[in-house]
């Protein structure tokens, strides 16, 4: 007689595995953080606004965008892997930056259509023009300095996003701003008294970071 | 030699090898299940729409926290089934009870894998954008094929004496290598922290 226990086994694997996905499926999205970005709701989910409850609902984000564009956080590299490229979105209006990790730099803002387009721009002149694609990611490119840099920036989960920190350290005048990517890839610059340079890294999960001898805590950054 | 119509029918203790023994079937129903299994998980993966969601297990501080915990929870219980299947097999002195802690040791890691490897495919879905990531998914696929071909083979009598060490250390290996690519990252990156 063959033994049973083995395809019990699988079986039983089987059906843990479909309890889990059907709570994952049912209950709501319970964003892991307190203060940083706003999780847009999955998109499998219908979108009920304004009703907030942190109760397993089919409606989870605590803030329901204002816009028909969900509040999200993209980050991601460009097309020659020389710059990461981040874009927060709330309330229909967005915000970027565009950093190289060593001198290249911008923070870019503006509003975002009802379609998800986007054109945003920056006081050195810098454009971005992009275009949510399905909710799932960004394509678009990032003018800077002449040069036309195509880039893809996935939905960002924490610990991944978009950082700043600005403060006075040793009489300079502190600007740092961070790119967590998905895979945990750092790119940040921190200017002192308009000087760009590579930024320390920063942890994740609370914005704490070292600069010239003092501990900052920088903050997420939302449009 | 004349046989008796009317003699009861005897099932010989052995029979000669009918066919069905040496069939290529009891091989290659596990393999193409395991492929099944493997390729089915990494369609879903690519089909289903991420969704980043979370799930809090008290006392955890993040969904990232809670999987990587229940991954090395699977990782230890795995190697719980290395040391007994080298008991299993008279390579290491070991009790009596040896084939029952493998059994039962692989069944509590496969279970506890379950859950982690649902929200993984639900939450990330099958991603490729980095190298470590694009081991992950692929691996994590993989490891579920071999699985199923392992319990599936050992309905089998008869196998050749190397194939389920074989299979086995390939399920062991893709789930130390899953380990690598995920909760020991998370542990480097974030802290050992729960």
């Amino acid at each position: 007689m063959k033994r049973p226990g083995p395809l019990l086994t699988l079986l039983a694997g089987l059906v843990l595995g479909l309890f889990m996905l059907t709570l994952n499926v049912t209950s709501g999205t319970k964003t892991l953080s307190s203060s940083t970005q706003r999780e847009a709701s999955p998109s499998a989910s219908p979108k009920k606004s304004a009703n907030p409850s942190p109760t397993p609902t089919v409606t989870p984000s605590p803030t329901p965008s204002k816009s028909p564009v969900a509040n999200a956080s993209y980050a991601g590299r460009t097309g020659d892997d020389t710059a990461s490229v981040a874009v927060t979105v709330r309330d229909g209006k967005a915000v970027a930056y565009f950093c190289d990790g060593r001198y290249k730099e911008a923070w870019l803002r503006g509003p975002v259509k009802d379609d998800g387009s986007m054109k945003l721009t920056a006081p050195n002149g810098a454009v971005l023009d992009g275009k949510i694609e399905q909710g799932k990611k960004i394509r678009g490119t990032v003018k800077d300095e002449g040069r036309k840099y195509a880039f893809t920036a996935d939905k960002a989960v924490k610990p991944s996003g978009l950082w700043r920190a600005t403060a006075k350290v040793r009489g300079a005048k502190i600007d740092g701003g961070w790119i967590v990517l998905p895979n945990g890839r750092q790119t940040g610059i921190v200017t002192r008294d308009g000087k760009a340079a590579s930024a320390p890294r920063i942890d994740p999960e609370t914005g704490a970071v070292t600069v010239d001898g003092q501990q900052l805590t920088a903050q997420p950054v939302t449009p | 030699m004349t046989a008796d119509p009317n003699a009861a029918t005897q099932s010989y203790p052995s029979r000669p090898p009918t066919p069905h023994h040496d069939s290529p079937a009891r091989y290659l129903v596990p393999a193409l299940v395991a492929a099944a299994v493997a390729v089915g998980l990494g369609v879903y993966g690519k089909v289903h729409d991420p969704a980043g969601t979370a799930f809090n297990l008290a006392g955890f501080s993040s969904t990232g926290a809670v999987k990587s915990w229940l991954a090395t929870t699977a990782f230890f219980f795995a190697l719980v089934q290395v040391v007994s299947a080298f008991m299993v097999y008279g390579r290491l002195p070991g009790p009596s009870w040896s084939a029952t802690l493998h059994r039962w040791s692989g069944r509590i890691a496969f279970l506890v894998a379950v859950p982690v490897a649902v929200h993984c495919l639900y939450a990330f879905g099958y991603q490729t954008y980095s190298t470590r990531v694009m081991w992950h998914s692929l691996l994590g696929c993989a490891f579920f094929g071999a699985f199923s071909a392992k319990m599936l083979l050992l309905r089998s009598e008869r196998l050749p004496g190397w194939l389920l060490p074989l299979v086995g250390g390939l399920v062991f290996t893709a789930l130390t290598l899953l380990w690598l690519t995920s909760a020991l990252w998370f542990f480097r990156t974030v802290g050992v922290t729960t």
